[in-house]
């Protein structure tokens, strides 16, 4: 139980504001998107990345194709060169 | 190195529940970091035993260029030696002359024989021909890669025989072997579709091997990162010229949209192989006149080539 002399004050609701991901593409480049949420597929057919050419981390974490990205996230596009 | 830790909208692995790192397009089949490595590595194992590549007492040269596929096969084959029987490594690097190219992928495998302990041997260019890839590709770049493979089979023969090989090991990888089958199909060469690197040598040099024949470009690339070994290293500067790169991105696309395309490719040269393989290995061994090494025309590729270098 709350004292009997506490005072509340509470805030109007305010909408959360949805945050773009964060894109860092394989030349280094920095770019927002979203904010989702997509799938990892989705995000790359936006950006015109073939799956089977990168791999994928969000907030440092290896994810695949069909792992659902969105809000903050940041995201790591890594392109896969050939040879070698 | 990347953690595999990730919120709820990270897929599970199918096997233990922990989140996945990657999805085998061809079956939809997720796999967590430790799953994914070992499934990897158990296929490796299992291309070496069913095709008997490597048998105990042998002494591997591992063809190393400091790239992802050959770092990825030295880490591979360091870690199932034990299953391999008593079985030894040596690393071999050839340094063909690249600027800005190779010297980043040697200074990466000079590291990495470090790293692993393994004996290693360079050989250049310059030493074995009189000069740089570079400088022989000079107004001829459009042949970069045909006269590049003729130097190069011959340095890694060289080398894996200053080793005491006897066997050497190169990266191919399920990308590499896809596309080479479909180039030799849109170059109409049969024999070459149904002869492959080990059969070709029929005791003349030292046998070569493709232990990640069946590991695709992207499965290496996520092999690399889960053990932090990941490096952004540039890509051949003269792969632009090369057929292989149209047939590169045409078989990605294909495989994007039909996942399973590119073992199709590697189980139709099977068949093919299976059928009329040896009916077409028929050309009689020569040896060339002017080296002596074994050819199949009167000269040799090597010493035709060496002819029309700029030194």
């Amino acid at each position: 139980m709350l004292p009997a002399d506490t005072r509340i004050f509470m805030h109007p609701a305010r909408p959360v504001p949805h945050k773009a991901m964060k894109i860092l593409l394989p030349d280094k480049s920095r770019r927002d998107a979203g904010p989702g949420p997509m799938t990892v597929d989705a995000l790359l057919a936006e950006f015109g990345f073939d799956p089977v050419d990168v791999i994928v981390s969000r907030n440092g974490t290896l994810v695949t194709e069909d792992a659902v990205v969105g809000n903050d996230d940041e995201i790591r596009i890594i392109r896969i060169a050939h040879g070698g | 190195m990347l953690h595999t830790a990730g919120p709820g909208t990270t897929p599970r692995c199918d096997t233990c529940g922990e989140p996945s790192v990657y999805r085998e397009r061809t079956t939809g089949r997720h796999l967590c970091r430790d799953h994914f490595i070992a499934d990897v590595e158990g296929r490796v194992l299992e291309t070496i035993r069913s095709r008997n590549l490597i048998a105990p007492g042998d002494h591997v040269a591992i063809a190393l260029s400091g790239g992802k596929d050959s770092t990825a096969l030295l880490m591979i084959l360091s870690k199932i030696l034990p299953d391999l029987g008593p079985v030894r490594l040596t690393a071999i690097t050839i340094d063909e002359g690249i600027a800005g190219y190779r010297e980043d992928t040697v200074r990466s495998a000079d590291m990495l024989v470090s790293r692993f302990g393994i004996p290693h041997l360079t050989v250049t260019f310059t030493e074995l021909f009189g000069g740089t890839l570079d400088t022989f590709l000079v107004g001829r770049e459009p042949e970069a890669c045909s006269v590049c493979g003729i130097l190069r089979r011959k340095a890694l023969n060289v080398a894996a025989e200053r080793a005491g090989a006897t066997k050497v090991a190169t990266g191919h990888n399920l990308d590499d072997e896809a596309q080479s089958v479909f180039m030799n199909v849109l170059r109409g060469d049969l024999p070459r579709l149904v002869r492959d690197s080990g059969s070709d040598s029929q005791g003349r040099f030292i046998p070569r091997i493709k232990p990640l024949m069946f590991i695709s470009e992207k499965e290496i690339a996520v092999y690399l990162m889960l053990h932090g070994a990941w490096a952004d290293l540039p890509e051949c500067p003269y792969a632009v010229h090369a057929l292989r790169g149209e047939v590169r991105r045409m078989l990605a696309t294909l495989e994007s949209k039909h996942p399973g395309t590119m073992l199709n490719l590697m189980k139709s040269k099977a068949k093919i192989e299976a059928r009329c393989g040896g009916v077409l290995e028929t050309e009689p061994v020569r040896h060339c006149r002017e080296c002596g090494d074994p050819c199949s025309g009167e000269v040799c590729q090597l010493c035709t080539l060496k002819k029309t270098l700029k030194k």
